[in-house]
């Protein structure tokens, strides 16, 4: 791979990445670049404090307050749970209620309910229902054909 | 996600309805079982229209109160109180229905007899149903690991 490298003292710092094929190499390197897109910012008892969101188990939202759930921290995040799933374009972060993100990457199994209802033990053991309104989207995104 | 994939209050409705349909036509088909071996053993071999509309009306009447009223018991996880409460009701309303309507000639034990064949098929259903959904457990875990190794791709 050629590798072009210039300094310069003026103009806004930027970065071209020419590539033919998505390789290994070319993924970890956009890896570092998008990893600054990675980092969740909440507050954690007035302070500011960011995750990465491959942390987050799962998002709740209760009184119009939104609240990111990783293993050991609890943070609040600004905007609504609509908010954050389109900023962030990731089809692992599901809808499972009205009031509630899960993080499909975090979840260890999945349990078949009566009315077609889903329990989701997620990483911690904490159990997470998927309401039966957004159950038959959630299969589908499991199967790809969303 | 999107929420024109979600569905609306119409056609959970209407899920719901499908899903009574589906439980009036399985346990009418039950009762119509029994009724017929029951004509069988005494030697009739034609079945009343009439009681078959009896039959398959009141199934639709004890399925709305089976899905509304008693938790929809037989597609519970777990058979308790709650659940027995329901089979039990249910089975008694159909026994109640058969008595008046004659299906069985109003003999006391054939009544008796039908209402243990209901219980059998509650509970069989309950087990259908119970496996069913174990069966899709199997199912949605694959997809589950399919998914988390190709995002993580």
């Amino acid at each position: 791979m050629k590798i072009d490298i210039q300094q310069i003292t003026d103009g806004e710092d930027s970065l071209v990445l020419r590539y033919r094929e998505l390789t290994p190499t070319v993924n970890r390197i956009l890896g570092i670049l998008r990893d600054q897109d990675n980092r969740i910012w909440g507050r954690i008892d007035g302070e500011s404090v960011a995750v990465n969101r491959e942390e987050i188990l799962y998002l709740e939202s209760v009184d119009e307050k939104v609240f990111a759930y990783t293993r050991d921290k609890v943070l609040r995040l600004e905007g609504s749970l609509s908010s954050f799933l389109t900023e962030i374009e990731d089809e692992a972060f599901f809808r499972s209620s009205k009031s509630m993100v899960i993080n499909v990457n975090r979840v260890i199994s999945l349990k078949s309910l009566p009315s077609n209802r889903i329990d989701v033990t997620m990483e911690g053991d904490e159990h997470l229902i998927i309401s039966r309104r957004y159950a038959s989207e959630f299969r589908r995104l499991l199967r790809g054909e969303r | 996600m999107s929420h024109k994939n979600v569905p609306t209050l119409w056609e959970r409705y209407l899920t719901k309805e499908i899903g009574i349909e589906f439980k009036a036509c399985l346990y009418f088909f039950a009762i119509l079982f029994f009724y017929c071996v029951y004509q069988i053993i005494g030697h009739v071999y034609v079945a009343s229209i009439l009681h078959m509309a009896e039959m398959i009306f009141s199934c639709y009447g004890i399925c709305y109160l089976q899905v509304y009223l008693f938790v929809n018991f037989d597609e519970a996880e777990k058979l308790k109180a709650r659940e027995c409460i329901g089979m039990l009701s249910c089975t008694l309303l159909y026994c109640l229905i058969s008595y008046a309507g004659k299906w069985f000639d109003r003999s006391i034990s054939t009544t008796l007899l039908f209402a243990c064949y209901l219980l059998l098929t509650y509970f069989c259903v309950f087990l259908i149903y119970k496996y069913k959904r174990r069966i899709d457990d199997k199912a949605l875990n694959a997809d589950l690991k399919l998914f988390q190794t190709e995002h993580k791709k």
